[in-house]
């Protein structure tokens, strides 16, 4: 078997020292994978997403990501830009164009120059959908515009994993599904991919694995959708009869 | 109901064509009408009663130059202390954060008056003082040139003020922005280089606006450290002449006249740095 291009190991953290996060959570994730984490606020799994490149420091237990620990990294830089970062609410550059805000990190952290960093940008821009939006600034776009971008400028550094955390939650409905297409082609592709979100649909055509978390544990684990279709916990049950 | 809307949308339009938008700066306005105002003043004054006016204006135009020279060398100067001491305030570095606020704090509590006193009488006591104990020539003999002096007092004073306000910039922006560069490898100097200082930049340029106009006027105390400036030269006027109506009127038309324009500049700068939206 080949070894997991991540691997979480006893994970535990805490708030403000009273305040468990994280209450040892153990997860691989295999090359290629599309692990989809859901669960209620406060269960962890933003935390734990953020953890795995170390947005978050954890307090016991590791995570090793490409075959480096994320605790005691000697060059954190140099392994977040292996995982790109998408987040809940773009955190695009509002004072960059879109070609800038794509083009920035490679050019300062890749070290590329301002041809290459130029053509990977507009071959991002036609993937994601908007390439005729390039000198626009941020917040002229849509919501779900912006989200593009923003999966355009982590894809950008030629990550080895994406990390998705609850990408479509500050969408208006109808912009959810050009973002979840976006992600959906990128899982088709072979990216290794770790995705909090509620999206059932995205589960259906791409997960490979989902998870429930509650308050910072793994309650259940199933293979593609099953944790939707057929969930065997109580406490999954419950969940989804929330959400759904 | 119809009608209603059909009012509604023709009022809007009427506003929309004939007042000027937010962040607009109209060819009329309050500020030219007031600028016009002080210019013909002046001009009036020293063309139909040049005795004093056009020989007040003479007495002090040397002034005005040191004065403009104290407040834009400052103003630069706090710019770059003031810069570096704000980041100094967001530092995580405990040395670098506790040595930046006690000289905030510090500064912040005493008047500028006062520092300037410290400046170019106590200091350069101190020096001399210390060059008499070493027996080091250059010390014995140390002269504080009063403008040098007033330009240290005045920067370090308000680069502690300008320290808070870029610190507010900094704190004012979303975490998702640190974040969002952290995660693309950016170190925490490109971060703040590339992403969070021109941002905040944008958001405190009215603040910094403020300062400057501020220091404009505050300039005047080094009046009491033998700097030459504008206020100096007017007291001197008046001690020789005795006409402190007509000296102090020309005065203060020439400092509102030089904070007018610096206001101006001041808010053509932030219309031109607003983001795009």
């Amino acid at each position: 078997m080949e070894e997991p291009i991540i691997s979480i190991r006893d994970v535990h953290k805490y708030f403000r020292d009273d305040i468990q996060a994280l209450r040892g959570v153990s997860l691989d994730v295999y090359k290629g994978e599309v692990i989809m984490i859901i669960g209620p606020s406060g269960s962890g799994k933003s935390t734990l997403l953020r953890s795995i490149n170390n947005l978050e420091q954890i307090d016991f237990g590791d995570i090793i990501v490409d075959g480096h620990s994320v605790n005691n990294h000697k060059d954190i830089n140099a392994l977040r830009m292996e995982v790109g970062m998408v987040f809940q609410q773009f955190n695009l550059f509002p004072h960059l164009t879109v070609l800038d805000n794509v083009m920035l990190a490679q050019k300062i952290v890749r070290k590329r120059g301002e041809k290459e960093a130029y053509e990977t940008a507009m071959l991002l821009l036609e993937k994601v959908g908007i390439p005729e939006k390039a000198s626009a600034f941020p917040l002229q776009l849509s919501g779900g515009q912006q989200q593009r971008v923003a999966i355009a400028r982590a894809l950008a550094m030629n990550p080895k994993i994406m990390l998705f955390d609850e990408p479509t939650s500050a969408l208006d409905p109808e912009m959810i599904q050009e973002v979840l297409e976006v992600m959906i082609q990128l899982a088709k592709e072979g990216m290794t991919m770790v995705v909090v979100s509620h999206e059932m649909g995205f589960a259906r055509a791409a997960a490979n694995r989902c998870i429930l978390m509650d308050s910072g544990k793994i309650i259940e684990e199933a293979p593609n959708d099953e944790l939707f279709t057929n969930p065997k916990e109580e406490r999954t049950k419950l969940f989804l009869s929330r959400i759904l | 109901m119809q009608s209603k809307n059909i009012k509604k949308n023709t009022t809007n339009s009427w506003i929309d064509k004939n007042l000027p938008q937010v962040g607009e700066l109209s060819r009329i306005d309050a500020w030219w009408g007031l600028v016009i105002i002080v210019l013909l003043l002046i001009i009036l004054l020293v063309t139909l009663v040049p005795q004093p006016f056009s020989r007040i204006l003479n007495y002090v135009s040397d002034g005005v130059i040191i004065t403009l020279v104290v407040t834009l060398t400052s103003f630069i100067l706090t710019m770059i202390l003031g810069l570096l001491c704000g980041l100094g305030r967001v530092s995580k570095n405990k040395l670098i954060y506790g040595v930046v606020s006690v000289y905030v704090e510090v500064v912040r509590g005493i008047p500028l008056l006062v520092q300037l006193m410290v400046w170019y009488f106590a200091f350069p006591a101190i020096i001399i003082n210390l060059g008499k104990t070493l027996n080091y020539e250059p010390f014995e003999t140390y002269l504080a040139n009063p403008i040098m002096m007033a330009i240290i007092g005045i920067s370090i004073c308000y680069a502690a003020y300008m320290a808070e306000i870029v610190r507010a910039g900094i704190e004012a922006l979303p975490a998702g922005q640190m974040e969002a560069a952290r995660s693309l490898g950016m170190t925490q100097p490109q971060a703040m280089r590339y992403i969070i200082l021109p941002q905040a930049y944008r958001t405190i340029m009215p603040a910094i606006g403020n300062e400057f106009i501020t220091l404009l006027k505050d300039s005047s105390l080094v009046s009491v450290v033998a700097v030459a400036d504008l206020t100096r030269r007017g007291r001197e006027f008046m001690s020789t002449t005795f006409l402190p109506i007509e000296t102090w009127l020309m005065v203060a038309l020439i400092y509102l006249l030089m904070t007018l324009i610096a206001a101006r500049i001041v808010k053509l700068l932030e219309n031109k740095t607003k983001l795009e939206k």
